[in-house]
């Protein structure tokens, strides 16, 4: 049986509480437009708050009628301050519109009490509006809460520099941008597909998805690698199964159960090695060989960097050691406590050649830093590139110049992949 | 000159090296120790919420549902890919993963589960339509998806002794009621084998050997009480869920307290503050509401301070007679808790007696809010305090709240405070990321030592 799989479709979703909104209103374009001059900086959605705004007001309103209130707001979510005060004066502007005005307590009919506060997905806004002595009514509104975005930085002899190229909640395990007519594709990898998007006014837009057919189940830490081909566009290699491209128009993708071992570089005759089908690693067994050695301990990653008369392979082994194989001998790297990701990349500074490493690995953050290994010794060679969440994948990417880099954002558990380059520092 | 900086920076390089991260490792058992000692793998019915956690947390090791909801109440696909319903949320199609095998190597066909769920729903229309599977009933059912994702609603089967048999990451290798339960690692799960091979679960362990234990290294993974973090500064391996649970007082309709103006200004009278700082050693939040504040935005419009005076005015004129406040005795905070309530109460002249025996008017009571769907969880928490069901008209915040406001209204449940539960990890454990709505997501952690 072959499954094919694809990522979840869902027809309806969930009930939620996001309340209706509706559009129009001058005022409320006048509010949506000062709030977004104003609160732009802090991610806030202006049209979102100043939306709740009016319907809060419209809610408010429709219980106190037109007349005089006071009216308090306390803040018990993570709306900054500035943006609390500026809600407010949506507020006050919108319940204007509605015939209320704002007024100390001996000149007004009632009085209301906001609460701006926050569910785990949603902005929720309630009103106490008490008129008269006991009559005490409440109504809420709710709008979503945004999303936060990420950073850059940088320094040292040389500069990794990364950039975003995509994001999606399902684990992206590889991604690589090609130049072709009609202008760039990025070609995106994960376990059901390998989706093709083309770049229309600087947004990535879906062009193309080639479903992944297999039967062995995947492993739970799947991985999985995109290599460009000279004579059709791409192959896939994932566990136990390997996918390759279509020559001609219109692009396919045809997938076979197939143990045959994956390609070490970009370089179509290069090294290649056994993949583990149920597990996450390499198992260490070599076509053709570094030198005389055919066998190497199981690894997650290798990278290839090139020497006067032979290639040293440095392996990022299972049982977290790191290993040098130049063809005669197999050192292992004493003191470099890497992380299990490593690519190599070449550039014009330095030996030419540098290796590309995941570091520290905290849930928060991680970083990706350039070493160089100028005898056996390696020199940290690039200030730490960093990423909010843990580099999953790392992988040379076509022209060797530059790796992949997904990164499973520890906020929001999305998927992010970048691509890394080097360019030499002062 | 560039050679000279290489130099330089070999030295300051390998210094200070951080431990590297990597990829996870497969191998080992991860052992773990609870506190509630079942007889049989199965949802207990009237147990504590440590027992049903205790159960939820194996079941969702041995068997998978067909939809999952994550924290903010959006559902997941499980063993069903995707779904689709009728306007009015009457008949729902769910499309099936296909190629899931149960732990005794039958498949997980339409039929099968189709078969599980109609035994458990006589309400409900199940019906097998080639890979999909339908489910029908006579009124609208817009919580579904939240309903199949329930514990109760896994799909397993019983081993001719009873052993549950799934299609999870982990199959039963051994159980030994009330003692020991192994669970090893199922090669054919269709997310991928976990990559522990084994689950060692020492059952019927107090927290105090639990915390022994841990300390010793002789467990990876144990039950700790929300206030742990509070007393370690907040140690990175303790890790505590949102507010999950409700204590309360529940108010049966056999109660000498028919007058609600009693129990509206026995609510009022309650001071939480000082029994969340003091007997709860800060853990939790004081509550007016069924629902905590991070399902719903809207728990403050609920007032949780004491207001005397004006329990004073809602008594005023009102038939006081003597209570009998109850408590379960399980529950090793709660007698202390029921002993302050009844001091607050005598503050308003009316007279709370503690005790076990006899007939309760009042229980202080604790029970589990086992969705992240806020109507779901409304529904589920009404059914087990011995309220009505809710009506709900409408999907938006404003109907939520009406409802769980009509209830409240009634005046027979007093929210008293949403609880956290909590979980301390060995530092063996790698890749530990509980639930924040208290799952433990066991067939992702793997071992540091013990690899391969």
């Amino acid at each position: 049986m072959t499954v094919a799989s694809q990522p979840a479709r869902y027809n309806l979703r969930i009930p939620n509480m996001y309340g209706r909104w509706s559009g129009g209103l001058r005022i409320g374009w006048l509010a949506a437009f000062f709030l977004a001059a104003t609160l732009a900086p802090s991610l806030l959605s202006a049209s979102v708050l100043g939306d709740a705004a009016r319907q809060l007001a419209h809610k408010i309103s429709s219980v106190t009628g037109p007349g005089a209130i006071t009216l308090d707001i306390t803040n018990r979510s993570s709306l900054d301050e500035k943006a609390v005060r500026e809600a407010r004066s949506a507020l006050e502007a919108e319940l204007r519109t509605g015939g209320v005005r704002t007024a100390a307590a001996d000149e007004s009919m009632g009085s209301v009490q906001v609460t701006l506060s926050e569910s785990i997905r949603e902005y929720v806004w309630s009103a106490e509006v008490v008129i008269g002595s006991d009559e005490r009514g409440v109504v809420l509104v709710s709008a979503p809460r945004p999303q936060t975005g990420g950073t850059p930085s940088s320094s040292m002899p040389l500069v990794l520099r990364k950039n975003f190229l995509f994001t999606q909640e399902q684990p992206i395990l590889d991604a690589t941008v090609i130049e072709m007519s009609g202008g760039p594709r990025l070609l995106l990898l994960d376990a059901g597909q390998v989706a093709v998007y083309r770049q229309q006014s600087g947004r990535w837009e879906q062009e193309a998805s080639l479903a992944i057919t297999h039967v062995r189940i995947f492993p739970r830490d799947l991985r999985g690698r995109l290599l460009l081909r000279r004579d059709h566009l791409f192959d896939v290699h994932l566990p136990g199964v390997i996918c390759r491209s279509s020559v001609t128009a219109p692009l396919t993708l045809v997938c076979n159960e197939s143990d045959e071992p994956w390609p070490l570089s970009a370089d179509d005759n290069g090294m290649r090695a056994f993949f583990a089908p149920a597990r996450n690693f390499f198992t260490g067994t070599l076509a053709p060989g570094i030198g005389k050695v055919a066998n190497a301990p199981s690894f997650y990653s290798a990278a290839a960097l090139p020497r006067a008369g032979y290639t040293l392979w440095v392996l990022a082994a299972v049982d977290g050691s790191i290993h040098a194989l130049d063809g005669m001998t197999d050192q292992v790297i004493r003191g470099a406590k890497w992380g299990s990701q490593m690519a190599a990349v070449h550039s014009s500074c330095g030996s030419g050649t540098q290796l590309l490493v995941s570091e520290s690995g905290t849930p928060e953050q991680d970083s990706v830093r350039a070493v160089e290994i100028p005898d056996r010794d390696p020199v940290f060679a690039s200030s730490p590139l960093e990423f909010d969440g843990p580099v999953v994948a790392l992988w040379t990417d076509a022209s060797g110049t530059g790796a992949s880099a997904i990164v499973k954002r520890q906020d929001t558990g999305w998927y992010e992949a970048y691509r890394i380059s080097i360019s030499c520092g002062s | 000159m560039r050679r000279i900086a290489f130099l330089f920076l070999a030295a300051a390089s390998l210094l200070g090296a951080a431990e590297g991260a990597t990829r996870p490792r497969y191998g080992g058992t991860v052992r773990v120790m609870l506190q509630s000692a079942p007889t049989s793998l199965e949802l207990p019915a009237g147990g504590t919420p440590a027992d049903y956690w205790d159960a939820a947390r194996i079941l969702s090791m041995i068997a998978d549902n067909l939809v999952e909801i994550d924290t903010a109440g959006h559902a997941q696909p499980a063993l069903a890919l995707s779904w689709q319903s009728d306007m009015n949320g009457k008949r729902w199609q769910f499309t099936l993963r296909r190629g899931v095998k149960f732990h005794d190597g039958t498949a997980a066909l339409p039929a099968t589960i189709t078969q599980i769920l109609g035994e458990r729903h006589s309400d409900w229309t199940v019906r097998t339509a080639g890979d999909s599977l339908t489910v029908e009933s006579e009124s609208p059912m817009p919580s579904l998806l939240a309903e199949l994702a329930l514990p109760r609603n896994a799909i397993l089967k019983r081993s001719a002794s009873g052993l549950p048999v799934g299609t999870g990451a982990f199959r039963v290798a051994d159980f030994q009621p009330g003692k020991l339960l192994k669970l090893a690692a199922n090669e054919e799960s269709w997310a991928g084998r976990p990559f522990a091979d084994a689950i060692e679960i020492e059952l019927g362990k107090s927290q105090r050997d639990q915390a022994i234990a841990l300390e010793l290294t002789k467990t990876d993974l144990i039950e700790t009480p929300p206030q742990a973090i509070t007393a370690n500064g907040g140690a990175q391996r303790v890790r505590a869920s949102l507010p999950v649970e409700l204590m309360a007082l529940v108010f049966p309709s056999s109660s000498k307290a028919q007058d609600a103006r009693v129990r509206e200004a026995l609510a009022l009278a309650i001071d939480r503050k000082p029994i969340q700082s003091v007997l709860l050693k800060g853990a939790g939040e004081p509550a007016a509401s069924i629902l905590p504040n991070w399902m719903t935005g809207y728990s403050r419009v609920f007032p949780v301070q004491a207001n005397l005076q004006r329990a004073r005015v809602v008594l005023a004129g009102s038939r006081q007679p003597a209570l009998t406040l109850s408590y379960d005795p399980r529950d090793p905070q709660a007698q202390l808790i029921a002993e302050r309530i009844a001091l607050n109460a005598r503050e308003i002249d009316v007279t709370l007696q503690v005790s076990l025996s006899g007939v309760a008017d009042v229980t202080l009571t604790r029970i589990v809010l086992p969705s992240s769907d806020s109507a779901t969880c409304l529904r589920e928490a009404a059914l087990e305090l011995g309220m009505t069901q809710p009506l709900l008209h409408g999907n938006s915040v404003e109907d939520l709240y009406s409802s769980e406001r009509a209830l409240l209204d009634l005046h027979n449940v007093i929210p008293l405070f949403h609880l956290p539960i909590a979980t301390a990890a060995g530092a063996r454990l790698r890749n530990w990321q509980p639930g924040r709505t208290g799952n433990w997501n066991l067939s992702d952690v793997w071992l540091e030592a013990d690899s391969r």
